[in-house]
């Protein structure tokens, strides 16, 4: 299939390398021009624009940062709706909000162009592995069509419902991660604290009723201080503050994702955006009469 | 003082009367004309665009709802910003985001129009006693020339710093006041739950060391079950989004304050936003 790649950063990098490897003919452009050179190198097209990728291919898709970002790249000058022809399929794939998702789909449709969300699970390992858990929203036809994209990068894939609601199970998955490496974060420090090893607790807590994929990955992180992004505190901070201003639009109370958002917070004012989410660690150390370094 | 007057509200009501019986030439602009009908009738000047507003008034005064509508008003089409002479001031008493009142505090700047952010605590009971707590967001010359006209206002007047800085403080009262409520409603709660007469509880506790305006004042609210507004509880649950929204972006956490965010959350789900904050009882009460 003819797709193009817009974002080639931590994750989108390695799944743009995953449909060529699937042998699909890959167009790419990226705001950073040096982060182009190693799909240019594995044989991707060469754009200038978000317009030309969408000239050049049946279907688009985006990972960037944030909501803005993904208007700019697809509605904004030279994005994705002005090099669009007829049917053209935009999928974004990155975390933003459900409401952004929906309006953004609307303006596209106007514009001729069926928009998809698609938001991922998985991180930088799943990236590189092909193993994402993939979250569509948008019409089924169009998901139909952009399946064997999906399976180059990704395992599960599930159509969740229409437009933005890919989205909305993002903010879910995002809800029980980020309290799940809370969770974590404070189990491991309170077995330190109380002068117990972390590790035998983590190894015999994987048998049990707490284990998870959270206590087994991020808590081996923890137990290796070993706080190199993976997922960047600052970026899983944007997921949750996008949850809570979804709960406060629709009347909703989440007050264990509030205090897990405070702790985010709590890192970013202590200059640990850039660390991993797992720093967390550092933060509930610092809090608990530790140097957390 | 020629002064311009939008948002003729619960608080701006109140307020316009006290600026006109202490001699100021007023003239008003109102979304709805008809809310402005009882001062027409009176003899109050009504323009027809805030533009038109700014263009007859030395200050003009706003207090509306939103961060979007103190936008619109200012530069939005037939603006204040397009009316005002240079040399003029909009003084901005609504609650909104610090973010905001400093970017149109900027774009006044480099038209030569002051900037005010002074949102005030108090409720409508300071509006018409005159009592309200003032903080403002201001250069220092800019604050002297509208002093007098927060003087007829309010009683306590405090220059908190630069523009913008106004609305800091207001987001501390809000955070410190709401969590009150909070408490309080916890508190009636428990006494509820061991059946105990919550009249004697707020009765003892005013005289000691939990004592406080909010206790004495939404205490009484809630012993007496009168959820009828006094403050609409969603303008409490707006300004928490602004200030959460800061503390996230600013990297400070709030553990308290973003739980009693969700405890706002529940009330506007359950449909009380037109309700007053003590609804934060009901809220316990599932």
């Amino acid at each position: 299939m003819d797709v193009g790649f817009i974002g080639l950063g931590l994750m989108g990098r390695p799944m743009a390398l995953n449909l060529l490897k699937a042998g699909h003919r890959v167009q790419v452009w990226s705001r950073r021009r040096e982060s182009m050179q190693p799909l240019l190198e594995a044989g991707a097209g060469d754009c200038a624009s978000a317009a030309e990728v969408a000239r050049r291919a049946a279907v688009t898709i985006s990972m960037v940062a944030d909501a803005p970002d993904v208007e700019q790249v697809t509605l904004g000058p030279d994005g994705v709706a002005d090099g669009a022809a007829p049917g053209h399929i935009h999928i974004d794939m990155s975390t933003i909000a459900p409401a952004a998702a929906q309006s953004i789909a609307a303006r596209l449709s106007a514009r001729g162009v069926l928009a998809l969300d698609a938001p991922v699970s998985g991180g930088e390992p799943g990236a590189i592995a092909g193993t994402l858990t993939i979250m569509v929203g948008g019409e089924a036809d169009a998901c139909a069509r952009v399946q064997p994209l999906f399976e180059a990068m990704g395992k599960s894939i599930t159509r969740i419902g229409e437009a933005g609601a890919g989205q909305v199970a993002k903010a879910c998955n995002q809800i029980i991660t980020g309290v799940g490496v809370a969770a974590v974060a404070e189990a491991l420090n309170f077995a330190s604290k109380s002068g117990v090893d972390g590790a035998k607790v983590r190894e015999a807590l994987l048998g049990g009723f707490a284990y998870s994929r959270i206590l087994e990955n991020h808590g081996q992180r923890m137990l290796e201080r070993n706080f190199k992004p993976g997922f960047k505190a600052w970026m899983h901070q944007k997921d949750v503050r996008i949850v809570m201003g979804e709960a406060h639009r629709l009347g909703v109370a989440l007050p264990t994702a509030a205090a897990t958002a405070q702790l985010f917070n709590g890192m970013i004012g202590c200059g640990m955006g850039e660390d991993d989410s797992v720093a967390m660690l550092k933060l509930l150390e610092r809090m608990s009469g530790g140097l957390g370094e | 003082m020629k002064i311009g007057f939008i948002g003729l509200g619960v608080m701006g009501g109140p307020m316009v009367g006290h600026l006109r019986a202490a001699g100021h030439d007023l003239a008003v602009w109102a979304r709805r004309p008809e809310s402005a009908a009882a001062l027409v009738a009176e003899g109050v000047p009504l323009c027809a665009t805030p533009s038109e507003l700014a263009a007859r008034s030395e200050v003009v005064i706003t207090i509306v709802t939103a961060s979007a509508d103190v936008e619109a008003l200012a530069f939005g089409p037939n603006g204040l910003a397009a009316g005002f002479a240079p040399g003029g001031i909009h003084l901005d008493m609504s609650t909104i985001a610090p973010a905001t009142a400093r970017s149109l505090a900027a774009r006044y700047a480099e038209r030569g129009i002051g900037w005010v952010d002074a949102p005030v605590s108090g409720g409508g009971q300071g509006a018409r006693d005159a009592t309200l707590a003032i903080m403002a967001g201001a250069e220092a010359a800019t604050l002297a020339r509208v002093r007098p006209l927060l003087g007829v206002l309010g009683k306590r007047i405090v220059h908190i710093g630069p523009p913008g800085a106004g609305q800091v403080a207001k987001a501390c009262n809000q955070m410190i006041m709401v969590s009150a409520i909070q408490a309080c409603a916890e508190a009636f709660r428990l006494a509820g739950a061991h059946g105990v007469d919550k009249a004697a509880v707020l009765r003892a506790l005013a005289g000691g060391s939990a004592g406080s305006r909010v206790l004495e004042v939404m205490g009484a609210k809630m012993v007496e079950r009168d959820f009828a507004a006094g403050v609409e509880a969603r303008l409490h649950h707006k300004d928490f989004a602004i200030l959460m929204e800061e503390a996230a972006r600013l990297g400070a956490p709030l553990p308290v304050a973003a739980q009693v965010w969700q405890q706002l959350d529940a009330l506007m789900g359950a449909g009380w936003g037109r309700d007053d904050t003590a609804s934060l009882l009901r809220v316990l009460e599932g």
